[in-house]
């Protein structure tokens, strides 16, 4: 019976290797040997016809030598701490006014409304954000015109294009967010709500004090999703402004894919990736340490 | 409670202003988008007095300039990636969570670690590697790596709860391991492959950068790829740009509608972006 039980684990462990099989090779074929790869190339001068030469640091030494690579953190950076405060607020705000004073069908509604644009394509939302934001005859500067605002050069005035990028991410990325504290905000017990309310604590306090604190796991975990998100924008970039006018919307993403398949520079192209991985890495470290210490 | 809350407070309606007023943001470019796609502008100008409605850039994108065949390829690799998706995560997922395989914590928290990867990172070599073994300008280049890590987690979390009795009893039975897994198994997480089918459906369709890459013949260009080309054509046609990206977002859209409950309790569940 011993013997005969161990035969059944051991074959029930055969199965087991079988059923992840697939999912190993996908993940190791298409996944862990391109890290890898992509770290060995980023020491390599490599061209895609001619075959990798190794030529040790020179390619990170060309990447922090040069003022795009600056420009392309800085935007990056910038980006991250623009967008990723202002969506989670407003997700935040949205989703516990809706949970509070709007339990009713237009509450239902609304919240359905702010999800649609998670749904659009990153380059369907640009596309669409790209005719609106038209100089001459798109529909926002119309809009504006009928205060007096003259024509605005949204996309073709550094500060401004950045700002558009910022916006269709938001735009974007709300209602996401929002479906995930509203959540949150249903699972707070409801005794702690009343305890607040006996106390007679104004709704201000009772956000900062009941709210605020029971979502703070949640919100942990939305500003990391949204820091590593929006660390690696491209489509809209791509889409909206192509990385400029001149660098002022290039990101560390759009210049990997301008390097690699653009300029034929794969190597220089892995080494800014691999930087764009330590910095996601990082992130996960900081959260990872956070988290714990709370 | 519920009674005490029915009082009319200012706050309460500037707030419903307000987030009335967020919505109507989150919509007003789609209906922008709708309305532009019925006609055929060339300049931003409009005159709506001139604007006739009429379906001609539909009937463009889906019968001429191969719009229609990236349509079919979207399709096409969108369906291929759900069900192998929902096959190769869920055989992991069982083997993880049911199967007796050593070592297997330890190669579960490898797969998890493959999720923290950016997608720019793994571009390169993943491109160099279907080069190399011919799978640029395939379906296969864009649905096969589409099962990863993620789906399995997810799936793993949900077979958590899938009582092994079930299993044992069919074992005692004398039930053959593929019937187990595939009548006893798959019904049993079917909520969880919904949201997985949901969330490959979404990843898939609106996917751009590896696309753009990987297939760069015009006959296997996916829809977002060629709406994104259409746009950046110098004379642009607003209206069949418009139109393009309509039913870009038209065929996710009409999933939203028909399985809110299942896309909202996914997300809120899984809380992981695809």
């Amino acid at each position: 019976m011993k013997k005969r039980g161990l035969t059944g684990r051991k074959q029930q462990a055969f199965y087991g290797i079988l059923y992840i099989l697939p999912s190993f090779v996908i993940i190791l074929m298409f996944s862990i040997i391109p890290i890898i790869l992509a770290i060995y190339f980023s020491f390599t001068k490599y061209d895609m016809y001619s075959p990798a030469e190794f030529i040790g640091l020179q390619n990170y030494e060309g990447v922090f030598k040069s003022s795009t690579f600056y420009s392309a953190l800085w935007n990056t950076l910038k980006y991250v701490i623009v967008t990723v405060p202002v969506q989670t607020l407003l997700a935040l705000l949205i989703a516990v006014f809706i949970a509070d004073k709007m339990r009713g069908l237009y509450g239902a509604l609304l919240k359905s409304t702010i999800f649609i644009p998670v749904i659009v394509s990153n380059i369907a939302a640009a596309a669409v954000w790209k005719v609106m934001l038209k100089t001459r005859g798109g529909i926002i500067n119309n809009f504006l015109g009928l205060f007096g605002i003259g024509e605005v050069n949204w996309l073709g005035t550094k500060a401004l294009a950045f700002l558009c990028i910022c916006l269709v991410t938001i735009w974007k990325n709300v209602g996401y967010y929002m479906v995930i504290y509203y959540a949150g905000v249903m699972g707070i017990p409801k005794e702690q709500q009343e305890a607040a309310l006996m106390d007679g604590a104004s709704p201000a306090q009772r956000f900062w004090h009941v709210t605020v604190p029971n979502l703070r796991p949640i919100t942990y975990m939305i500003v990391t999703l949204g820091i590593i998100s929006s660390f690696q924008i491209f489509d809209i970039v791509y889409q909206l402004t192509g990385g400029g006018p001149g660098t002022s919307t290039i990101t560390l993403a759009y210049m990997v894919y301008t390097y690699a398949f653009s300029n034929q520079k794969l190597g220089y192209a892995s080494a800014i990736a691999v930087i764009l991985l330590l910095f996601v890495l990082a992130i996960h470290w900081l959260q990872d340490k956070v988290f714990k210490e709370r | 409670m519920e009674t005490a809350r029915k009082k009319i407070s200012p706050m309460g309606i500037i707030g419903t202003v307000l987030v009335s007023l967020f919505a109507l943001i989150c919509v007003a470019p789609l209906i922008y988008m709708l309305l532009m796609s019925f006609t055929q502008l060339r300049s931003l100008y409009i005159r709506w007095d001139e604007v006739t409605f009429n379906l001609r850039n539909y009937y463009t994108i889906i019968f001429k300039n191969d719009f229609g065949r990236s349509l079919l390829n979207s399709i096409i690799v969108t369906v291929l990636a759900c069900v192998w998706t929902d096959l190769v995560c869920a055989m992991a997922a069982y083997g993880f969570e049911k199967k007796p395989v050593p070592g297997k914590e330890k190669l579960f928290k490898i797969f998890l670690a493959t999720m923290m990867v950016p997608s720019q990172v793994t571009l390169i070599p993943l491109f160099l590697t279907m080069r190399k073994i011919g799978w640029l300008n395939s379906y296969a280049a864009l649905f096969v790596p589409m099962a990863g890590a993620f789906g399995v987690f997810m799936i793993r979390q949900f077979m958590k709860g899938v009582d092994d009795v079930y299993i044992e009893a069919a074992q005692i039975d004398g039930c053959p391991e593929y019937k187990i897994f595939f009548k006893i198994i798959l019904p049993l997480i079917q909520p969880a492959l919904v949201s997985l089918t949901i969330f490959t459906f979404v990843a898939c369709w609106n996917s751009f950068l590896w696309p753009l890459v990987a297939n760069t013949e015009n006959s296997m260009y996916t829809f977002t790829v060629a709406l994104s080309l259409l746009n950046s054509q110098h004379d642009t046609n607003y209206g069949l740009s418009m139109a393009a990206a309509t039913v870009s977002f038209a065929i996710p859209f009409a999933l939203y509608i028909t399985m809110q409950k299942q896309f909202i309790e996914g997300i809120a569940l899984g809380g992981v972006k695809g």
